[in-house]
């Protein structure tokens, strides 16, 4: 078992280090080099990041949350219009979106673990209703400073600190406040995942859900336990990406679901559950993060990205696949 | 059925016939491809209060989702429900054609509103040149850089006919100055990536004029990524579209130097559909104006973009 792990991360490490040779090689006049890209790429990544660990969480147990992107697009929405439009402080904004968030994921994993409906269905039906809430309660438009009055004209009001403290860089302008906040989640979801009893019964579940259930590990709990605590992280990429933002977008993190899960199968998370972890997540994170930098700073054009894209993801995965 | 049933099926057809002492003399169907974009959103909002001021008008709205298959079904549902008029923004010309040409054949009439179809069964065009407008913003950038300058290209999605139109507008609109195009690359109309792409340019560029994106939330996104790497200052920023809580506002923030107005053409479709229900002859095709709006007009309302 050890062995079959090192051997996974030791895969993992190698995709990256292919990756970042590619940059190496197409360094964009020299500024693969430059600390702002690693930064940068630092950034970009975080919200997918927290969306990674959130279906880590989830694909351990053998399921799958559809419903990472749309439950994104709610919290930014929810999150900017209580504290923007209904001038809500920042804390009793962050902590109405979190509670929102979980009770989301509350939903999905109850109707999941009591029901035995199969999470990419039950996932599926929350990822396309939390859509509808957002689109709803924004009604269709993003929740900026623009505000909308009766009769159709707009009044603009400022945009309060907390997006700005959340959106910004710190330590010297060497970090940005959401990389740190996907870091915070990561090392949570670690810690959740590999040093509690509940993180391991996720193992076990996925491992073989009947062994599982005869050794005493209540199912139902801990798939809700799961997908409350997706549905808490979703909440937290939500904020961050309206922070950076300054709106909520009704449509921000449509198909976000996708780069999340493909982070977490890249790093070598089996689809079928019991197998992988944070660790893993991390460095799919880092791949992906690091193809699209290199692609974007050479400016290479849209249809070349989607294909090698594509062809990257694959071949990452077949490698790993070799490790089994 | 018994007779509690049948008096409260009554007492209800009373009451929703009281609630509207007049039936509207007319009902048109709209039909939108998608509303996920915030101008089509716009144009909804634009169609709504034009016909609010007119009673006799009664509005049906649909969604199509992005779907040309379900945008067809709407139409003929439109068709059976006996509209007097349909206004549709089609998704895509060619699988949206027929639907169309069937309605217009059964004798409704149809106003086609932005997007075109192919052939000629229908009774009004109503839309925006992507093109001219590309071009007018290449002109009034290439004025404003003093007829030098290295830009950044942040483009739609350049499978589309508004990406393609708003960058060969653009770049017949630059033509002949020395304005140079230092970086472009494709953010599919998205803020999340048009951010991204710009920190891309900006590590790998010292010195950046002017980005020109193909809409607001694009130049937007494209500020905020100047604005974090303290370069907001040394760089201006155009976008398209001008919606009044968008473009508008970021004029207004002084973040944007100019939005160049892509007009939603809803009011118009109004006036049009009035026009043709009364009988009146209406022209085939009308071009909207477009306007550009600046710090110094934007309090005017703008300032129409010249022929």
């Amino acid at each position: 078992m050890r062995t079959l792990l090192r051997n996974h991360i030791g895969r993992a490490v190698l995709s990256l280090v292919l990756v970042m040779i590619v940059g190496v090689l197409f360094n964009a006049e020299g500024t693969f080099f430059r600390w702002d890209t690693h930064r940068d790429m630092l950034r970009q990544v975080s919200v997918y990041g927290i969306l990674a660990a959130a279906s880590t969480i989830v694909i351990v147990t053998g399921g799958i949350d559809l419903s990472v992107g749309s439950l994104l697009g709610l919290s930014a929405v929810l999150f900017s219009l209580f504290s923007i439009h209904w001038g809500w402080g920042p804390v009793q904004s962050i902590a109405a979106t979190l509670l929102i968030g979980v009770v989301c994921g509350m939903i999905s994993g109850g109707v999941i673990g009591r029901f035995k409906i199969q999470p990419f269905i039950a996932t599926l039906a929350m990822m396309v209703f939390a859509r509808g809430v957002a689109k709803l309660v924004s009604g269709g438009q993003k929740i900026s400073s623009a505000v909308q009055t009766a009769d159709g004209s707009y009044s603009y009001v400022s945009v309060p600190e907390i997006f700005d403290s959340i959106g910004t860089r710190i330590w010297n302008d060497n970090i940005a406040v959401v990389t740190l906040l996907m870091i915070a989640v990561l090392f949570a979801a670690w810690i959740f995942l590999s040093q509690t009893v509940a993180g391991r019964e996720l193992y076990a579940i996925g491992g073989n859900e009947e062994a599982a259930k005869y050794s005493g590990v209540s199912i139902p709990k801990n798939i809700l336990l799961a997908y409350s605590i997706s549905g808490l992280f979703c909440a937290v990429a939500g904020i961050a990406q309206a922070a950076q933002e300054m709106q909520g977008d009704p449509e921000a993190g449509a198909s976000y679901e996708l780069s999340a899960i493909a982070m977490v199968v890249i790093g070598g998370t089996s689809l079928r559950g019991g197998i992988g972890g944070i660790h893993l997540t991390i460095l799919g994170i880092l791949i992906i993060g690091y193809l699209e930098k290199i692609l974007s700073i050479n400016a290479v054009g849209e249809e070349t990205r989607l294909m090698l894209t594509g062809i990257i993801i694959l071949a990452a995965v077949v490698f790993q696949k070799k490790g089994h | 059925m018994n007779y509690r049933l049948l008096s409260i099926i009554l007492m209800t057809i009373i009451i929703v016939a009281s609630v509207f002492p007049q039936a509207p003399a007319y009902t048109i169907g709209m039909s939108q491809c998608n509303l996920g974009e915030p101008w089509r959103v716009q144009m909804n909002a634009d169609i709504k209060k034009a016909a609010e001021a007119h009673p006799e008008i009664r509005m049906v709205f649909k969604d199509a989702q992005n779907d040309n298959l379900r945008q067809s079904a709407h139409i003929d549902e439109f068709v059976r429900s006996g509209v007097n008029l349909i206004i549709v923004s089609p998704k895509e010309a060619a699988p949206m054609t027929k639907p169309i040409s069937d309605a217009y054949r059964k004798g409704i009439p149809v106003i086609v509103l932005d997007r075109r179809v192919v052939g000629n069964d229908y009774t009004c065009f109503i839309g925006a040149d992507n093109k001219k407008i590309g071009k007018a913003a290449g002109k009034w950038i290439a004025k404003l850089l003093g007829g030098k300058g290295k830009i950044v290209e942040l483009k739609g999605l350049m499978t589309s006919t508004p990406g393609q139109d708003r960058n060969s507008g653009f770049r017949e609109g630059i033509k002949g100055s020395s304005c140079e195009i230092l970086f472009d690359a494709d953010m599919k109309w998205l803020e999340p990536n048009a951010r991204k792409e710009m920190e891309s340019a900006l590590s790998r560029f010292t010195q950046i004029d002017l980005v020109y994106a193909h809409n607001d939330p694009g130049a937007h996104g494209a500020y905020l990524a100047a604005k974090a790497a303290g370069r907001e200052h040394t760089i201006k920023f155009v976008g398209i579209d001008g919606l009044p809580q968008e473009g508008q506002m970021y004029v207004k923030q002084g973040i944007l130097s100019a939005s160049f107005e892509y007009p939603t053409g809803g009011r118009e479709a109004i006036e049009t559909a009035l026009q043709i229900l009364n009988g009146k002859k209406v022209s085939r095709e009308i071009t909207l104006p477009s306007k550009v709006f600046t710090k110094e007009n934007i309090d005017k309302g703008g300032e129409a973009l010249p022929e």
